[in-house]
This record gives C-alpha cells, sequence and structure tokens, in this order.
C-alpha cells in the first residue's frame, strides 16, 4: 500500500530527494559559522515570521478611519492572543529592520559588494528600502495619533521632492490631504505590494548569491588543514533553525514584557505634543530638524543615492587613494553618524 | 560543532520556545482574568429601550451618555425598565408607543431593589418631606416669603410681573432636600397631590374621579407643576403614595454607587450654619484622610466594604451606611442604624426607637420598654463594630465618653434651660404663640437651630473648631448675652405694663437658672459689686 | 524533516564524524530534533488557531429580563434581545432558581416564522406550516416534529431575585460603533 502511494506520488512529482539537496546544497564558507556573517538569513526568517502574524493580524484589521482603531483594541484586548501576535508582529518589524541594517553593515565592511557582486549590493539597497517603507506603512495602520501624524508628515516631505514629490504625496495619500481612502491605499501597500516585492527582490538577492557563491573570508587564526566548506544541507539549515529558535524566544520575551500599546485614536485637529516616528526614522527625523526642508530631502536623497551607488564610488575611491579601506573609513564615520543621530533624536522631546 | 550537537540545541531550543509560549499564555490568562475584573465593559442598548437610546442621544446627550456608564446598561436595564407605568397610574402617558412616567419614584426601584426600598422607606431620610408642616418650613412659607401670591412691590423692568410666588423660598430651598409633594395640574386650576388620589398598596389611586381631572398638555402628557417638579428631595411625598426619591443620593442616570459613596453626595443637604455635617467632616481627620486618599479606596469596587475593599478612610458611608468585615458587608439604606443621639431636636435625645423607627419620647419606662424596638445602646454597638477597623476598643469607648459629655453639657447647661425659659415666657403671655415675631424666638432659635447643632455635630464626628468656636462659644454668648438680657427686658416691659405676676414668674425662672452652680459664675461679682454702695 | 534527513543520512552526515555513532542515539536525537521544534512551532500554531477561532470578547452578554416574582407559572413574556432576536420566557414552575423558567428562541427552526404561545393549547404554535412545540420548546407537530427541531434555548440565571439572560448583543448592523467604557486608567492593553 505505501509502495504503491510512493510510486504514485513519484510519478507526479518526479523530483527524487537527491535532486532536490543537490538543487539546495550550496557549500557553505566556514566563516558563516560565526552568527555575524549569517545575519542575511536573520531578516529572511523574520521576514516569514512577519508574514504569519501579518496574515493573522490581517484576519481582524479593518482598514478604515471608522473602523481601523477599534480593530486594533479588538486585536489587542479581545482577540485571544491577539495582544501576542500583535506585539509580535511589532518587534518582529524592529528586528527585522535592525537585522537588515546590520546584515548590511557586514556586508559593508567586509566589502563583500565589491566585484561581480555590485548588481546584489544594489538589490539589497533595495531590499533595505522596501523594509523600511513597509515598516512606515505598517505604523500608519493603527491609526493612533502618532501613526495618522506621522503618515501626515511623511507625506508633506515626499511633496518636498522636486518634480516626483508632489506625485509621490497624491499616490500615497490618495489625494491631496490625508482622506478615507488613504488608510486602504496604506493598507495594501503594506499588506500586498511591498510584501511582493520583498519576495521578488529576496529570489534575485538569494539567486545572486548562488551564482557567484558567497563571498570568500578566511581568518588568520584558522586551520588551513580543515575543509574550508561544509554542507548547506543540513549543517547550515541546523544554525539557521537555531537561529530561528532563538529569535522566536526572544521575539515572545519582548512581546511578553514589553507587549504593543495603542495610544491615543487619531484625531486630525489636534498634532500631539511630542510626534516621533518609529525609531528608524529617528535619523532621517533628527536630520529634517537640522536642516531646512528642501536641503534635508535633496541631501537624504543624495546620500541614498550614493548608498545606491557604493560599489562604484568604492572602486574609484581605492583608485584615487591607492588604498583598499577608504571605504571602511568613510563607513566607521558614517555609522558613528547615524548611531550619533538616532540616540540625540531618542533622548531629546523636540 | 557537531551536526548531533546542533540536532540537540534544536531540540533545546524547541522546547523552550514552547516554554516562552506557556508564559504568553499564563499572561493571556491573568489577562482576562484582570479585564473580568475591571476594565473594558461593553454596554448595548437593550431592545426595549434601543428607540429611546437612539432618539435621547440625540436630542438630550448627557442622560444617554450617564446611562451608558451605568451597571443598569451593563446588565441590560434600559430606559422602560425604570420609566414604565401602568394605565392606571395617574402620571401615565404614552411616548413613542411606551406607557411611561416622567417621574421615577422608589416604588418603581424597588420592583428589583426590594430590600434597599424598604430600608431607606424606615429612615429617617425618607420622613424628611414632613418637614412640609413644620416650624422650619414656617419660615420659607411665612417669614421669607408668603403662603399666598402676593402682588409686587413695584414694576419689573422688562417683564410683565403680576404676581409673586410666595412659596418660592420653600421650593428652591426646602424642598430641594427636604422633598416635594409632587403635584399635578387638575383641570380645575387646583392641585393634585398624594392626598387627593388616595393611592392603594400598588401606588394605583382609588379617587378615581380626582385621577380623571388631571389636565395633561397636546400630547396628552399629565402636567407636573413647578411648585413640585423638578425635585429630587429625599423625602419626596410621591403621587404613588411612596416617599423619597432614590436618585436624591444616587444620581440619575449612571445612578454610580461610587457618587452615592463620596462626601460630596451628602453634602448637597448636610451643610451649612444649622447642620453642617459635611465640613465638620472635612474639617476631621477623617475628612483629611479622605482627601488625600480616596484614590486608593476603590471607590468602584462592586460591594465598598470596610476592611475588606478599602480601609484608607471613612466616608460619611462608610460610617453610617456601608457593609464592613464585621457585619458581613452588609449595607444599610437607613442611615440612623448606627446613630446613638438625635442631635436635631433642641434638646438631644437617645436613639431609642420604635417599630417605625420613630425616636420614642414617652417618660413612661414601661411603656418604653414596650414601645422601643431599637435601643441606642445596640445603635452604638453598630457604630462601634464600624470605628474598631481602625481604632481599639477603648480608643472608641474612651471616644464615646466624651461625646456623651459634651452632649450632656450642652443639654443640661444651655439646652433644658432654654427650652423652660422659653416656656415660662409663652405661658406668661410675654411672647405671642406666633413664632418668630419677637426677638427672643429669632435668638433662641439660632442656639439650638445653629449653633447647637453646629457643636453637637462638632463633637460628634471630630471637629474641634465646630465643636468650640462655631458651637458652643457662641452658643454661650447667645446665652448670656441675648437670651438672658432679652427675657429680663421683655419681665420689666410687663411689669410698666402692670404685668407684675407675669413678670415676676419669669424674671423667677432666670434667677433660678442663672444661680444654679453651672450659672453661678457669671453673676456673682455683678452681685456683689451691686451690693457694696 | 527528520525524516527526509535520514533518508540521505548517509550523504550529507558523509563529513562529520559520528559516522560510528549507534543507529538508536542518532535516530533519538533527530526525533529530539523534530519533537523540540513541533513542540514549538505546534505550540504557535494552536495559538494562532485559537487567535482566528476566538473572535475575541463574547459577543453574548447577560441581559436584565424580569423579577422572578413577577412571571406567574405557566406565563410567558416576550423578550427582545439588544440584537433584536425575540425570545420568550416562561416560567415553568414554582421556585426562585434559573431551573423555573425557560427562555425560548420564538424562530421557528423550520424556516425562521415565529412562533406565539397558545395557553389554551399550552404550546407555541408557528402558524406558517403548523409546526408546535411544547412548552419546553420539544417539536410536538407538523415539520419540525417530522424533522427533529427544537426550539433554541437561552441560559438563564437568577441573582437578587431578578432574572437575566444569556443572549447575543450585537447585529452586523451596529457593528462599529460600539460603546467601550471604563477602561482602568492606566491600565496595560497588551
Amino acid at each position: 500500500m505505501m509502495t504503491r502511494l510512493a510510486a504514485w506520488w513519484r510519478e507526479r512529482v518526479p523530483v527524487s530527494g537527491v535532486q532536490l539537496r543537490e538543487l539546495t546544497n550550496e557549500p557553505v564558507p566556514n566563516h558563516l559559522k560565526k552568527w555575524w556573517f549569517a545575519l542575511g538569513g536573520t531578516p529572511a526568517y523574520l521576514f516569514v515570521v512577519q508574514i504569519v502574524t501579518g496574515i493573522l493580524l490581517a484576519f481582524y484589521y479593518q482598514p478604515a478611519p471608522s473602523t481601523a482603531y477599534e480593530s486594533i483594541r479588538f486585536i489587542t484586548q479581545d482577540v485571544a492572543y491577539g495582544w501576542y501576535f500583535r506585539s509580535l508582529h511589532k518587534w518582529g518589524a524592529t528586528f527585522m529592520i535592525a537585522a537588515v541594517i546590520l546584515h548590511q553593515m557586514r556586508v559593508y565592511f567586509t566589502c563583500a559588494y565589491r566585484r561581480p557582486r555590485e548588481l546584489n549590493w544594489v538589490i539589497g539597497m533595495c531590499l533595505l528600502m522596501t523594509t523600511l517603507l513597509t515598516g512606515f506603512t505598517g505604523y500608519s495602520l493603527v491609526y493612533e495619533q502618532l501613526s495618522y501624524w506621522g503618515a501626515q508628515v511623511a507625506a508633506n516631505i515626499s511633496n518636498a521632492v522636486p518634480v516626483v514629490g508632489g506625485v509621490a504625496k497624491h499616490m500615497l495619500l490618495g489625494g491631496e490631504v490625508y482622506n478615507e481612502r488613504t488608510l486602504p491605499r496604506l493598507y495594501i501597500l503594506h499588506a500586498a505590494v511591498l510584501p511582493t516585492t520583498i519576495v521578488l527582490l529576496v529570489i534575485v538577492h538569494v539567486a545572486f548569491i548562488r551564482v557567484h557563491g558567497v563571498t570568500e573570508l578566511r581568518f588568520p587564526d584558522e586551520d588551513v588543514a580543515k575543509p574550508s566548506h561544509y554542507d548547506f544541507f543540513p549543517d547550515h539549515l541546523y544554525t539557521e533553525l537555531s537561529i530561528g529558535l532563538v529569535l522566536m524566544i526572544l521575539l515572545s520575551a519582548v512581546s511578553t514584557i514589553f507587549p504593543a500599546m495603542i495610544g491615543p485614536k487619531a484625531d486630525p485637529l489636534t498634532t500631539p505634543e511630542v510626534i516621533k516616528p518609529e525609531w528608524f526614522f529617528y535619523v532621517s527625523f533628527r536630520w529634517l530638524k537640522l536642516f531646512s526642508l528642501t536641503f534635508a530631502v535633496l541631501s537624504t536623497g543624495f546620500i541614498v543615492l550614493a548608498m545606491f551607488a557604493w560599489p562604484w564610488i568604492d572602486s574609484a575611491l581605492r583608485r584615487l587613494t591607492g588604498s583598499d579601506d577608504a571605504s571602511v573609513y568613510i563607513g566607521i564615520v558614517a555609522t558613528f553618524l547615524l548611531v550619533g543621530l538616532t540616540v540625540w533624536e531618542a533622548v531629546v522631546e523636540h | 560543532m557537531t551536526l548531533r550537537m546542533k540536532q540537540a540545541l534544536i531540540a533545546a531550543l524547541g522546547l523552550l520556545f514552547m516554554v516562552s509560549l506557556i508564559f504568553v499564555q499564563w499572561m493571556e490568562v491573568a489577562r482576562r482574568r484582570e479585564e473580568a475584573g475591571v476594565s473594558v465593559k461593553r454596554v448595548h442598548a437593550p431592545a426595549s429601550s434601543a428607540a429611546c437610546v437612539e432618539c435621547h442621544a440625540k436630542v438630550s446627550t448627557g442622560i444617554i451618555d450617564h446611562w451608558k456608564g451605568s451597571t443598569h446598561a451593563e446588565k441590560g436595564v434600559g430606559c422602560v425598565e425604570c420609566h414604565q407605568a401602568g394605565d392606571a397610574d395617574v402620571d401615565a402617558f404614552q411616548h413613542y408607543g411606551a406607557t411611561i412616567a416622567t417621574i421615577v419614584t422608589p416604588k418603581d426601584c424597588s420592583r428589583c431593589h426590594r430590600t434597599e426600598a424598604d430600608e431607606f422607606m424606615a429612615s429617617h431620610h425618607a420622613k424628611a418631606g414632613n418637614i412640609l408642616a413644620s416650624l422650619d418650613n414656617f419660615l420659607a412659607e411665612t417669614v421669607e416669603g408668603a403662603r399666598e401670591p402676593f402682588s409686587p412691590h413695584s414694576p419689573t423692568l422688562g417683564r410683565n410681573i403680576t404676581m409673586v410666588n410666595g412659596m418660592a423660598s420653600a421650593e428652591s430651598g426646602c424642598k430641594q432636600c427636604h422633598g416635594a409633594k409632587i403635584a399635578l395640574e387638575s383641570t380645575d386650576g387646583a392641585l393634585i397631590t398624594v392626598d387627593d388620589l388616595k393611592p392603594n398598596e400598588d401606588g394605583i389611586p382609588t379617587a378615581r374621579d380626582v385621577a380623571a381631572r388631571v389636565k395633561r398638555n397636546e400630547e396628552g402628557r399629565p402636567m407636573l407643576h413647578s411648585s413640585s417638579w423638578p425635585n429630587t428631595g429625599i423625602g419626596r411625598l410621591n403621587l404613588d403614595g411612596s416617599r423619597g426619591s432614590c436618585s436624591a443620593c444616587h444620581s440619575r442616570h449612571d445612578f454610580s454607587p461610587r457618587r452615592a459613596r463620596q462626601p460630596e453626595n451628602c453634602g448637597k443637604c448636610h451643610l451649612g450654619p444649622d447642620h453642617p455635617q459635611k465640613e465638620v467632616y472635612e474639617e476631621s481627620k477623617h475628612g483629611v484622610a479622605y482627601r488625600d486618599l480616596f484614590q486608593q479606596m476603590n471607590l468602584d469596587a462592586k460591594d465598598w466594604v470596610l476592611g475588606v475593599d478599602y480601609s484608607q478612610a471613612p466616608t460619611c458611608a462608610t460610617c453610617h451606611m456601608s457593609g464592613h468585615s464585621r457585619n458581613g458587608g452588609k449595607i444599610t439604606h437607613d442611615p440612623g442604624r448606627r446613630i446613638s443621639w438625635t442631635n436635631r431636636p433642641p434638646v438631644s435625645l437617645v436613639m431609642d426607637t420604635d417599630a417605625r423607627g420613630a425616636v420614642v419620647k414617652t417618660a413612661d419606662p414601661e411603656k418604653r420598654r414596650e414601645e422601643v424596638k431599637s435601643t441606642w445602646q445596640e445603635k452604638r454597638d453598630q457604630m462601634t463594630q464600624v470605628c474598631t477597623h481602625c481604632h481599639a476598643q477603648n480608643y472608641v469607648t474612651a471616644f464615646y465618653r466624651q461625646y456623651d459629655d459634651f452632649v450632656l453639657n450642652y443639654n443640661e447647661k444651655f439646652a433644658k434651660p432654654g427650652q423652660q425659659l422659653m416656656a415660662a415666657l409663652r405661658q406668661a403671655k410675654l411672647i405671642t404663640d406666633k413664632e418668630f415675631d419677637e426677638e427672643i424666638e429669632w435668638t433662641w432659635f439660632y442656639l439650638w437651630h445653629h449653633e447647637g447643632r453646629r457643636a453637637r455635630h462638632g463633637a460628634s464626628m471630630m471637629a474641634p473648631d465646630y465643636a468650640h468656636w462655631h458651637g458652643m462659644y457662641e452658643v454661650a454668648e447667645r446665652f448670656y448675652v441675648e437670651m438672658i438680657p432679652q427675657a429680663r427686658e421683655l419681665a420689666r416691659h410687663a411689669e410698666s405694663e402692670g404685668k407684675t405676676e407675669e413678670a415676676k414668674t419669669v424674671l423667677t425662672v432666670i434667677d433660678a437658672i442663672l444661680a444654679r452652680p453651672e450659672h453661678a459664675w457669671f453673676e456673682s461679682q455683678k452681685a456683689e459689686k451691686a451690693a457694696t454702695p | 524533516m527528520a525524516e527526509h534527513g535520514e533518508a540521505r543520512g548517509r550523504v550529507s552526515d558523509g563529513g562529520e564524524p559520528d559516522g560510528g555513532e549507534p543507529n538508536g542515539r542518532r535516530l533519538f536525537l533527530r526525533a529530539a530534533m523534530g519533537g523540540g521544534l513541533a513542540a514549538g512551532y505546534g505550540t504557535f500554531a494552536m495559538m494562532a488557531g485559537k487567535f482566528l477561532y476566538s473572535g475575541g470578547g463574547s459577543a453574548v452578554g447577560w441581559q436584565f429580563v424580569a423579577t422572578v416574582d413577577s412571571v406567574g407559572i405557566g406565563e410567558s413574556i416576550a423578550y427582545a434581545a439588544p440584537n433584536g432576536a425575540k425570545l420568550v420566557v416562561t416560567r415553568q414552575s414554582e421556585g426562585e432558581t434559573a431551573d423555573c423558567f425557560t427562555a425560548l428562541s420564538s424562530v421557528c427552526p423550520h424556516l425562521g416564522c415565529q412562533v406565539h404561545w397558545e395557553p389554551q393549547n399550552e404550546r407555541f404554535f408557528c402558524p406558517c406550516h403548523n409546526g408546535a412545540f411544547d412548552r419546553e420548546g420539544n417539536p410536538t407537530e407538523g415539520p419540525p416534529l417530522a424533522a427533529r427541531q427544537i426550539l433554541t434555548r437561552f441560559p438563564l440565571k437568577v441573582e437578587n431575585g431578578l432574572l437575566y439572560v444569556e443572549t447575543p448583543l450585537t447585529t452586523l448592523a451596529d457593528a462599529g460603533d460600539a460603546e467601550v467604557r471604563g477602561a482602568a486608567p492606566g491600565g496595560p492593553i497588551g
């Protein structure tokens, strides 16, 4: 009976285990046994967590100004484990963005973006942007005071972008001002458009890794006699599974200790005294307060553009300076700047 | 790390993940339990009142908002449950398909709250309407106003005033606390009250002919006369024969037990120069502690039992009404059950009460034994049970000794002599039988009704300034500096008119009072001075 | 997953020094790993299921119907639930407890017509297809008897002499404007 069933299956799905293994079995360089080199898998895992919890929340969320806040309240207070899944989603987002940034920093400081992997860096940058946008749209869905005013401010910032800004704002809000059709827009961006984009980008991202192979690194203290690679399956998979479980435990812990709250409901007539975006926008928020709107927007755009083009800027710098490490020094300065501005925004009220 | 170790690690982490989820579950259960107690409750208008709520939410938002916050709303008690009336009720009318009445009486409330209504009916509170024919009322109705409407002294610019309602002071003053006698307008221009309707036990008027004369407006609604409504006085005399108004304390339309537990609630009436209980309380350590700690006092608790739900400070309700841990949390709606002296009359009486809750006034010991159903000592024991939640028994006993001494000192030194003096003056016809038409009557009234009560209330609730400066000091001044000289003046005046005998009787009474050892200090030196040439 | 791994174990574990491991021990570790994963993610999945199933706070609540002593034996009162559902509350026997009463839906289980109590026949009667039910709501005649359909019963309770029924509170019509009150000041929401 079992053999007949197996035969039936094999005939319809003519893929054997061995084939599947060979397909997935990329040899993994040894340095990936160190966790900070495996940070690319972490956002991917968290992304899955976000999809699962996001789908769960979508069963109850109602994206309209009259219902959004109440449905969030309902999820948080009335549905069984609603507070937990909402907190998981919130903390998952925080962790995911943090992991993406750490992953990017690791890639940057090990100069893993250099020839021939420039395009994958660009894909990665696209992933960073999409992730940040997903975070932003998600935060706006809660429809509490800060969500509402965050979206309002962001829309007007994009308005300051020359030429395309007005169109971007109109597209984001579905009109010239925040209106009753804005929330559905933000929702469909958050729950369909952006996640799909992320999935497609990740596929390309991973495909590039498979095509190029993981950047090889050798540490001076390593034993040369030992094999320099190990199997993805099952060895690296086990590592990723462990990381996944650790992440779940961490997420559950912070979700229980610092559950997601609901602030006061959005009031389009009263801007709260203290208004802050989510932490990952602290940098740009502080930047905005330091300079005029146009300069801040333009300079931010310039910086983002430079980040996209860094593999080529880096090679130009290397040619210019003759040193291999110019990017690393710039990176250190940039990191201090990022951390500094974030902390500054975090500690002050205005 | 070997694969084996990784497998073991994954197994361990998987289990740890499960443990963290179990913790999540524990949090969920804890949260649900907490929620079941206090926080978010949803309110849905019962179908019977859905239409009322929908319309009144627009036309009178406040009452609907209040109702939504009430326990009634939570439990599905809507508008008609309380306002519904029978066709035979004299004040019933049709209102969008429902037969309702405007005034909800204790009889209506007793449909569900039987015990509370019964206790209330037996209380002194329910009898507050008796004032409507008493001395105090003579003040408002005659002295301050006029029983009959009178014509204006001169025109009022911008208004066409033809008559003045002399009962205005009684209506806005006395009756708002004591309760009005609810009156309907009659087609013959008279007023219809409970006295005319003679309702039976179910509140249905037996005088059908009177009920038939009730005047109705164009919507068919019986017209309540403004002399009696709006009114939530605690002794209101309702058309169905019931007395009182539950909303006097449990304000409509949220009927908040929380509010009834707070002293401010009692302060609508129990304040002012003649019975400043609220101010007395605020001066006392009890009131000071309450003001400081009320936020911790669990005022929203379901039963609010002293010693269980709170013990930070007592409010009026705590001592006089609320349940406590020593009586099984049993609340009473008769605030007289724990009071051992009544300080309301000129001379304080002990609270030996009869079956109807009235103070037994007979001196005959045999009759007393027969009539007294509840002694003052029983009442004091009940109060002591409350006190001992915070104070030791000997502390309470000693306090009561101080309090008894204070009341007796007032009674024996000023109240009884004052009463005797007034009786002597009246008997000798040096003053008329009419109250307040002679200065000395005002003097005596101030002495016992204002200052004497202030003093006694101050002592009863631990407010030293009221006991002394606002109290006994003024009692003494009133007695020595006004009452005695005024009485002597009356006697001298009578003498000059030739009523020697009458004057002599009164002067003898005065001299006898002042010759008593407790009054001897007052004239002993003056007498010596007069004796020496 | 563990099973697949086993089929291919020889090849994948080739580089690892556990070739000489006793088979039972390897199987145990694999099972343990599978068990650990199943325990963690399984619990998670169960919670997700509960999340989806629960729909949150109860949409039913205890509502006041009448005072116990206002309903005589055999007497019925019509009660309309907040969501508009019509109930027939009947006193079945003498006494002060909820067992002395029944609260039956007045919607005929056959095709949804309104039944009414006929005191002379001691039955609930549905005029649409002559269905009938006894005072407990059991079918006695007509289509409901043929299909063994009973009238829906609602739970009852008595507190301080007051009769309460547990009924649905909301309808689709008033979704979204449910009133919320009395959230404890500063209380945690999550």
